[in-house]
């Protein structure tokens, strides 16, 4: 019990008097519409009619009679494995690199964070355009000039591409804030470990295994765990570029959420998929937190 | 934590309960003249129009000159131009029952339940109550009717659709303007063989695509295939519905749609057509201001014409019988319908035909004259003149008829279709089970 010797009881009541607003803040912005998807996904229900309970209906439907849904759940697992390698890995490498270099870090720390903060909207609609066939947009321009015509295409309209093609953008545009959030647990890594590794002949690669990563593992498991749950939450970057189509190759399971509800106007059955999703999010952050950790132990 | 999430369960069962039981009271949607004095208030109007297009203009205006009379008065207009973010929030305030006094809808199966729950006022007796009925092009109040021909919106706007083209590029291609839809794919071919982009579209919007499979039913079997279909009382695998399949198909295979168009938007395929590089642009009368004034590309200026929707053999629907919308509709809300709304839009929707009709547009009464702009080029009022020459039946857009999911499962289905991704079986075969799957939810 050392951390409750360290407080005396009156401002272990205030700790908890000031704790208790954010706590209800969250009980009622995250906890309750939670609670009321689960609620919903019961019933049948299109906003005007009547509610009827349906039972287990919106599941079983979900599961067994619903193509979409399946396509629409692998397209999202492709598109959290494309955002992850670019963003973790590409954080990775650019942060490793950066550590290495003795001038100019902020200014490509900076250059690197400036898709973070620029509107998804105009990412989305730039993307549009390099994408683009006719007129002919950046990437098929490149494409031809370093002699690969024979690859360019409408990236947007190709059934095989168009998923690749909108998660890049989205993986692209966070991968200076993972790589600034990595960096900073690189630099803390203490100078004399590196130097002692050094001086006993580990190469860059040992070094990195056996020294820096580990290090830096807690860091890395946040990090993975924030990229894997804003992946899984993806939407408005594949909302805007294609709205899920041609056909269903780049449907996510936000996307198709988004048009039964507003679109189908079928709240319920949406709302089964909005449960699917939370528990999806939570499975992954469990199996993250469970690898890691046992990789950790061995 | 088990008494916290019983907590929570109830108060998410008690939130439902009271907007249910708001759903309840609404006012007699066929009491179209109120009784009681006219008490000036601010109204709402819940529409999706351009920002500073000539309704929302010509509205403001008359709302000002009602103010002036009646002072308090106020109209609210709230736009959202973005089509399926209206529709979002149209139905998430039909779902709190928070609808404004007046609110724009197509007539959407949505619509008509919100109708039949007595939410909207009966438009076709409020208007012959303030003796206007007569007023508007038959026209355009069929676009906005229930297919059980009870209607519950009012138009602002009448409008054609053609297929503009370019002159230069058919003689270029050595083709003539097609006598038959049938003769669109082989004409795409050719157009193509020149290096020309047969038909420039906006594939990212998804209904003009929806368009084009609604031409062959029409002509072949005429208005009732569409409502029919709805309901799964016709099908994709029947004789008319297989001929808009395959002709899709081949429309596909003929390359008639510039690449990659399923992620084109509207302003890139209007550029397309208007600089020349695409032969062919289907397109309605709202954009003469861009196709048939000085503010066309000079280029191509002399080159652009239009036709109307080509027949078929043996079709069911004459040549002067075509896509004709009235635009997305006005409803009235019964809940808040009071002496005062009656007044104001019996002022307003007397003045608004001749002022609408001075911007150069098609007013959807028969009461006054379109102006045609200064600017304008012969092939302005060519096109007007087609309003004067209208079959009775019109081609209705399939995206106003379906039930939504099928609908946005259709428009998927048909970019596959075109772009060559399924087959016309597969295609037939996943719509007609949509249909039947989705179709009883709305047409009980």
């Amino acid at each position: 019990m050392q951390p409750n010797r360290m407080l005396p009881n009156r401002s272990r009541t205030s700790v908890l008097v000031f704790l208790l607003p954010p706590l209800l803040l969250y009980g009622a912005a995250v906890l309750f519409p939670i609670l009321q998807s689960l609620f919903l996904s019961f019933f049948s229900w299109n906003g005007i009619s009547d509610m009827e309970f349906v039972g287990l209906d919106n599941y079983v439907r979900m599961f067994v009679a619903d193509d979409i849904f399946w396509r629409a759940f692998l397209n999202a697992l492709l598109y959290l494995a494309i955002c992850l390698v670019l963003q973790l890995g590409g954080a990775l490498l650019v942060a490793s690199l950066l550590t290495s270099l003795r001038r100019g870090r902020e200014l490509i720390k900076t250059l690197y964070l400036l898709p973070a903060i620029i509107s998804t909207v105009a990412i989305a609609f730039l993307f549009v355009r390099i994408y683009s066939i006719d007129p002919v947009g950046l990437l098929n321009q490149l494409l031809h000039w370093i002699g690969l015509g024979s690859l360019e295409r409408p990236w947007l309209s190709d059934v095989n591409t168009v998923l690749a093609a909108v998660s890049a953008p989205e993986g692209w545009r966070f991968t200076g804030l993972y790589m600034l959030i990595i960096y900073a647990a690189l630099i803390a890594v203490p100078k004399e470990l590196e130097e002692a590794a050094v001086l006993d002949g580990a190469s860059r690669w040992t070094l990195f295994t056996k020294i820096r990563f580990p290090y830096i593992r807690p860091v890395w498991i946040t990090t993975t765990i924030m990229a894997t749950t804003y992946g899984l939450r993806g939407f408005d970057i594949p909302y805007l570029m294609t709205n899920g189509g041609p056909g269903q190759s780049s449907e996510l399971l936000t996307t198709y959420m988004y048009k039964t509800a507003f679109t189908s106007t079928d709240f319920g059955y949406a709302s089964t998929i909005s449960v699917f999703i939370v528990v999806e999010c939570l499975v992954a952050v469990g199996l993250i937190l469970f690898l890691l950790k046992r990789k950790a132990e061995s | 934590m088990k008494n916290l999430l019983r907590a929570a369960a109830a108060a998410a069962v008690t939130v439902l309960a009271l907007t249910a039981c708001g759903g309840g009271s609404s006012t007699d949607p066929s009491n179209v003249s109120p009784a009681g004095e006219v008490k000036p208030r601010e109204i709402s109007w819940l529409l999706s129009r351009p920002a500073d297009g000539a309704v929302i203009n010509i509205m403001t205006k008359l709302a000002d000159d009602y103010a002036k009379d009646h002072p308090g008065f106020k109209l609210n207009l709230i736009t959202t131009p973005d089509r399926p973010s209206y529709i979002q929030k149209l139905e998430t305030l039909a779902a709190a029952n928070k609808l404004p006094e007046l609110f724009d809808t197509d007539a959407t199966p949505f619509a008509q339940q919100l109708a039949k729950q007595g939410k909207m006022v009966d438009a076709d007796k409020l208007l012959k109550t303030l003796d206007l009925y007569d007023d508007y092009r038959p026209g355009a109040l069929d676009y906005q009717r229930f297919d059980d021909g009870s209607l519950f919106m009012i138009p602002f706007q009448f409008e054609l659709e053609f297929i503009w083209y370019n002159k230069a590029l058919l003689e270029k291609a050595g083709v003539a303007v097609p006598k038959s839809l049938d003769d669109i794919p082989a004409m795409c071919t050719s157009l193509r063989n020149a290096g020309i982009t047969p038909i420039a579209i906006d594939g990212q919007d998804q209904w003009p695509l929806e368009r084009y499979v609604a031409y062959q039913p029409f002509r072949e079997a005429g208005p009732d295939f569409v409502q029919k279909l709805k309901k799964g009382e016709a099908k994709f695998a029947d004789a008319a519905g297989q001929k808009t399949v395959n002709w899709m198909a081949e429309l596909g295979k003929a390359k008639c749609f510039q690449e990659g168009f399923s992620a084109q938007g509207y302003s890139d395929a209007q550029n397309q057509f208007t600089s020349g590089q695409a032969a062919m642009y289907n397109i309605g009368t709202w954009e003469l201001p861009s196709l048939a004034t000085d503010k066309l590309n000079p280029a191509v200026r002399d080159d652009i014409d239009f036709f109307t929707l080509p027949t078929t053999a043996g079709s069911a629907t004459s040549a002067n019988e075509f896509v004709s919308p009235s635009g997305i509709g006005m409803a009235v809300n019964s809940k808040t319908y009071d002496p005062l709304v009656s007044d104001f839009l019996k002022f307003a929707l007397q003045k608004y035909p001749a002022e609408y009709a001075a911007t150069g547009a098609l007013s959807p009464t028969t009461t006054v004259e379109t102006t045609v702009p200064a600017n304008a080029t012969p092939l302005y009022r060519k096109a007007l003149d087609q309003a004067k020459d209208l079959g009775s039946k019109q081609a209705m857009p399939w995206d106003t008829q379906l039930d939504p999911t099928t609908n946005g499962r259709l428009q998927q289905e048909l970019v596959l279709l075109v772009q060559g991704n399924i087959t016309p079986g597969q295609f037939t075969e996943t719509m007609d089970n949509t249909v039947k799957q989705n179709a009883p939810k709305f047409f009980k």
